[in-house]
């Protein structure tokens, strides 16, 4: 048979016809490596962390009545109805460790993203890697402000960073002078990682900017023996408001010294992590009546989004506990880079990429009180709005911002 | 001691070394997975780090559990001098060595004057001070650390994109270079007295051996060493923040192949880290991400182990002569 233009067309669309039936035929399953503590100090946040990506990847894989992207289909639609298949790795918050197990999961687990890593230090390491290997990471709970200023074109951030939390807590100041409370005074009282650092640096230059006067700037050694002297200069300055960066034990012998003092707050408005923490409010809460701290989550949701509770339990039967301000970002991570490789129709990583740039989801499609989740050029959502919890009869009800509130800030704390 | 079979002894260890290292360069020709790469780089520097802090902790008895400053200052002075001043990281290198060995002379001087487990417990602490410094200078990076940018392959910035080729053959490089070191001192003058140091420190300087010298020396050229390893590991890693490059936990990982393998030996710090190494990488990757802490449970397991049944390192396995020379 001679070869004709005739048959030479028809070979080709013979091929055009069979290649989405060979790409179906691959592409059965993606598989994306998720990067955590699973061991060491912070090995519970990793294992819950497990649950959270586990609920996520059953939401995306099997069919649910839910308004999130890809619940009610099976798999990923775009690409056959492939499942996601999620590859753990553990870190040991180690920077080099997490650089180690991120070149791993993409060279011999094929991942075609990576979503991580709960400390900052690892992020760094980990999105440099992800960047060389032209891989997307998405980082679900790292706050530290610095990590999508560096010119990475792989890196992306749903959720707020410090500086936007720290925002959300002067805009709730402003929003009380207007309405007659007497706030000029703040004290800081901060950790010295990158997390308390960070935080203090944004407090810092939004009370310059807002007209407000720091009183005291303590920075005191993270898992301090005592804090005794940091808490006498606290009681001494007598702010306004108290605004303490600390993880859950630093923050736990805060507490007790305050009480052992006899120094009693106006108002304490924490950034998170301690004061997020069930174990803190477990040991002290009884002295914790009225505080507030900044979160990404709230439960209050599942009143106006009925999805965001059904969700809560799915996790809650995982783990054991509610979604809290870490696991619900961690749900969310997976839901925002599953919708992205779904649209892209493809796992190599420029057109996810290309896909998660693209993104734009509506907020109530997700379980946070986000107005929305849109990339700017940096990888950074800024539509992310943090919400401010006030700890009142044991519970936590959201205050601030008003669209999300279900209650009123009581100010100060100690009526 | 300078009989026949010891000159013997001293050529066949050149001679294993040689071939070892030959063997070793050719092993990346079969090996292309990147991660078994990364385990192999890893246990060469390691190997490197521990045969430094051998020649101080175990060759001369002063026993330091403050070594990640050294390797702190060589990683910093390297990472510094980069990003802020563009000076290529060999020069860097260098330079990182050079102020760990006078930091160490310095503070040396005071601390060479104590005791046993005085002076570790001295060393603890310093190098936990000089932590909290970096931890809060804000000028070196302070918690956030510094994050080299690696955006093409390069050699005389020392930094490649994907490849773990060049960072190898430096790390097997640097082994070789602590090991050699090593091997040199072993038979010198130092070498005799840095023994006699360890032994008895009273009775050797009752002989003539000048102790407090003696001891300078030998914190000098550890500490040189260790930070050359540090000033990789900035390199390798692309990031340093203090946590990773001056914590307690990593002075206990510079000594530790040591301690497994056979403290003042010349093999012991290369046999422990061979061991140590792929163990501890490779449980925690395959079945470490349970989250139930398994991996750690064997490693943990396995020093305990060696200890018990090897009082004196991994190193005794091999040859009851051996052992009797080494305790000799």
């Amino acid at each position: 048979m001679s070869i004709t233009r005739r048959t030479v067309l028809l070979g080709a669309t013979a091929s055009a016809a069979l290649l989405p039936l060979a790409a179906r035929a691959q592409a059965k399953e993606v598989v994306i490596g998720v990067i955590y503590p699973l061991s060491g100090a912070s090995a519970q946040i990793g294992v819950d962390a497990q649950r959270a990506f586990e609920t996520a990847a059953d939401i995306i894989n099997n069919k649910y009545d839910f308004d999130l992207p890809l619940a009610r289909d099976e798999g990923l639609p775009g690409l056959g109805g492939a499942k996601v298949r999620l590859v753990f790795a553990d870190h040991q918050a180690d920077p080099q460790k997490g650089r180690a197990e991120a070149e791993r999961l993409i060279t011999q687990e094929k991942v075609c993203a990576i979503i991580g890593t709960y400390q900052s230090a690892v992020a760094v390491t980990v999105s440099q890697i992800c960047e060389r290997y032209q891989i997307p990471f998405l980082s679900a709970d790292n706050s530290s402000p610095s990590l999508h200023r560096r010119g990475l074109k792989f890196y992306f951030r749903a959720a707020p960073h410090d500086e936007m939390f720290s925002k959300a807590m002067f805009d709730f100041f402003d929003a009380l002078k207007k309405k007659g409370q007497k706030i000029e005074t703040l004290s800081l009282f901060h950790e010295d990682t990158i997390f308390g650092t960070d935080s203090a640096n944004a407090q810092l230059a939004l009370a310059k900017e807002r007209g407000y006067k720091v009183v005291a700037d303590i920075k005191y050694r993270a898992n301090s023996p005592s804090l005794t002297a940091e808490v006498q200069q606290l009681k001494a300055a007598n702010a306004d408001v108290l605004m303490p960066s600390s993880y859950t034990t630093d923050g736990i012998l805060l507490v007790k010294t305050m009480a052992e003092l006899g120094y009693k707050p106006h108002a304490i408005v924490a950034q998170d992590a301690g004061f997020s923490e069930k174990a803190l409010y477990d040991a002290v809460g009884d002295k914790l009546e009225g505080v507030i701290s900044r979160g990404s989550f709230s439960l209050d949701l599942a009143k106006k989004r009925p999805m965001v509770g059904a969700v809560n339990e799915m996790f809650k039967k995982r783990s054991g506990k509610d979604f809290n301000d870490y696991s619900s970002r961690q749900f969310m991570g997976l839901i925002v880079m599953a919708d992205a490789i779904n649209r892209a129709k493809s796992t190599d990583g420029e057109k996810i990429r290309q896909a998660l740039v693209a993104t734009d989801m509506p907020g109530d499609h997700t379980i946070m009180p986000w107005k929305r989740v849109k990339f700017d050029d940096k990888g950074q959502n800024n539509d992310a709005d943090p919400v401010l919890l006030q700890y009142v009869n044991k519970n936590f009800v959201t205050i601030f911002p008003e669209q999300a509130a279900v209650a009123e800030a009581i100010w100060p704390m100690n009526k | 001691m300078h009989d026949a079979t010891h000159a013997v002894r001293r050529r066949r260890d050149l001679i294993v070394a040689a071939v070892f290292v030959a063997l070793a360069a050719c092993v990346p020709l079969f090996v292309k997975d990147v991660y078994a790469q990364n385990i192999m780089v890893l246990t060469l520097m390691y190997a490197g780090l521990s045969q430094s802090w051998n020649i101080l902790g175990g060759y001369c008895g002063q026993i330091s559990l403050g070594h990640a400053l050294y390797f702190g200052l060589g990683a910093y002075v390297t990472a510094i001098l980069l990003t802020k001043f563009g000076v290529l990281p060999w020069f860097g290198m260098l330079a990182g060595g050079i102020v760990s060995a006078l930091i160490a002379l310095a503070l040396g001087y005071p601390t060479f004057r104590l005791g046993g487990h005085y002076f570790a417990i001295a060393t603890i602490v310093i190098a936990e001070i000089a932590f909290l410094l970096f931890l809060n200078w804000d000028w070196a990076g302070a918690a956030l650390g510094i994050d080299i940018m690696v955006r093409e392959d390069s050699w005389a910035k020392f930094q490649f994109t994907r490849s773990k080729l060049p960072y190898f053959y430096f790390a097997l490089f640097f082994a070789a270079v602590a090991w050699l070191v090593t091997w040199w001192l072993e038979n010198s003058k130092w070498g005799y007295w840095w023994r006699a140091v360890k032994d008895n420190p009273d009775a050797a300087e009752s002989l003539g051996v000048v102790v407090f010298k003696s001891k300078m020396g030998a914190g000098a050229i550890s500490a040189f060493l260790t930070a050359i390893g540090g000033a990789f590991y900035a390199m390798f890693v692309s990031y340093i923040d203090p946590d990773a490059v001056m914590s307690f936990q990593f002075s206990l990982l510079i000594s530790l192949p040591a301690v497994l393998g056979g403290i003042g030996t010349l093999w012991g710090p290369v046999l422990g880290a061979a061991v140590l190494i792929p163990v501890t990488e490779l449980t925690r990757s395959f079945i470490g991400g349970s989250g139930r802490g398994v991996d750690l449970i064997v490693y943990g397991s396995l020093i305990v182990l060696v200890s018990l049944t090897r009082p004196d390192g991994l190193l005794g396995l091999f040859s009851r002569k051996r052992k009797v020379e080494a305790a000799r």
